[in-house]
């Protein structure tokens, strides 16, 4: 397929490796965070971590929306579903992140009526075929996920859909980076920038990690090549002094990103005072809410939802994992008590957590010899 | 369970390269097909203007980027 074969070549990637390998300098450990989860599920998925010096290590960031959302909001959402005549839906991985009292699955298996869909517009078309009932979407994912139920917000107004309405979780990927910045307890080099939320917000809004903390950021995309070049890419501006948002996604993502998606978010969205993140706590202006011309489509407002903040589990440590303090494998229940078949926590839940990639692509068992 | 692809639907990662074949402009939709030939019914809104032929990135039914 175009865009994806030529970039998991293996002879390009093994020489891209050892350029990698040549630039490095002896001694000095470089510390990259990979914000976006998919990378993180790329990287593991193929062995991109073997191909690195062992000087040059990479550190997964909360960019999966997923792993991020608190307990608290998991049992509001079941909450809600559970409300007598309503279809809650939300995409598929949503189902299982374990609230305080079970999973959406399980309340499914209780009695409520929850779907997985593929889109908000899924969701909206199940609004439509059941009239007498009401339909609630559960909302969640960054910028590249808001546009999509923006559109749908837009159609289900313009289509006077009445019995639809949003739970919005959204959230936004540049606080979080920001909190991760000043975290005391955190040293990184570098940032390998998200591919597709970069489709929508473009890559200016990540000009404030160069100067404001002189750090390099470069936007990459998914297949094992593009990671690889992305690293040389960040390898070459600290080798150089360089320090600058740089695109190695080019053939998709635009520097200003999608105007008119902006505009859309804009129109339907506004900015939460706070928001929790799983692991990070409250993070200001970090997540979406439906702006008052939409009011009438916000399940908050239309259903009684709880909103009790919950401590998350004493055993799970997904705060440090999404920070990068720790491995996945250093986590007291990695592997053992919590498995992406009975997850603790969310990073194990989502293919894309952290947790889940070590578990699926056998990195524990190695990496726990060496620990 | 993951959302029917390996990956999470949700995430940044799940940018799905497709082909634009039919076109709905009174309602802003278009027929697509993925790599494996199955079709979607996509937003296109946001990289209007679009044609049969074209190739657009989809993520959540909505078509992000024109390729």
């Amino acid at each position: 397929m175009r865009f994806v074969d030529e970039f998991r070549d293996a002879e390009l990637g093994r020489a891209l490796a050892g350029e990698i390998l040549a630039m490095v300098e002896p001694g000095r450990h470089y510390k990259v965070m990979e914000v976006c989860g998919g990378h993180t599920h790329s990287i593991y998925k193929y062995g991109v971590d073997d191909l690195l010096p062992a000087n040059v290590e990479l550190v997964h960031g909360p960019g999966c929306p997923v792993c991020v959302i608190p307990m608290g909001r998991v049992d509001d959402g079941i909450a809600v579903a559970r409300e007598p005549g309503v279809i809650f839906t939300c995409f598929g991985d949503m189902m299982r992140v374990p609230g305080s009292a079970g999973t959406l699955l399980e309340a499914k298996a209780e009695g409520a009526d929850v779907r997985m869909v593929y889109s908000p517009l899924d969701a909206l078309r199940i609004a439509k075929a059941n009239p007498e009932r009401e339909v609630v979407f559960f909302a969640i994912g960054f910028e590249t996920t808001a546009p999509s139920t923006a559109l749908t917000l837009r159609r289900a107004r313009a289509e006077g859909v009445r019995n639809f309405s949003c739970m919005c979780s959204h959230v936004t990927i540049v606080p979080p980076l920001r909190a991760l910045l000043d975290s005391p307890d955190l040293r990184l080099d570098g940032f390998i920038g998200p591919g597709h939320v970069s489709t929508v917000v473009g890559a200016r809004p990540f000009e404030f990690i160069p100067r404001g903390y002189g750090k390099p950021v470069v936007i990459a995309g998914f297949e094992p090549l593009d990671i690889l070049q992305a690293i040389h890419m960040i390898l070459l501006q600290l080798g150089q002094g360089r320090c600058e948002v740089e695109n190695q996604y080019k053939r998709v993502v635009p520097w200003e990103g999608n105007a008119r998606a902006l505009e859309v978010m804009a129109e339907v969205f506004e900015l939460r005072p706070h928001f929790e993140w799983r692991g990070l706590g409250f993070i200001s202006q970090s997540g979406l809410k439906l702006s008052e011309a939409y009011a009438d489509y916000d399940a908050e407002r239309r259903f009684s939802v709880p909103g009790v903040r919950v401590a998350d589990p004493k055993a799970c440590q997904c705060g440090e994992v999404l920070k990068g303090v720790i491995k996945p494998w250093e986590c007291k229940v990695f592997g053992t008590a919590c498995t992406p078949e009975r997850p603790i926590g969310t990073c194990m839940v989502s293919s894309e957590g952290a947790c889940a990639a070590y578990y699926n692509f056998g990195r524990f068992a190695r990496e726990r010899e060496v620990v | 369970m993951s959302c029917g692809s390996e990956h999470c639907i949700t995430c940044g990662d799940d940018g799905v390269p497709m082909r634009v074949l039919h076109l709905d402009d009174a309602r802003g939709l278009a027929l697509c097909e993925d790599g494996g030939g199955e079709r979607h019914t996509v937003e296109t809104e946001l990289v209007a203007p679009v044609a049969p032929g074209d190739e657009v990135l989809v993520h959540a039914g909505v078509a992000l980027v024109a390729l």
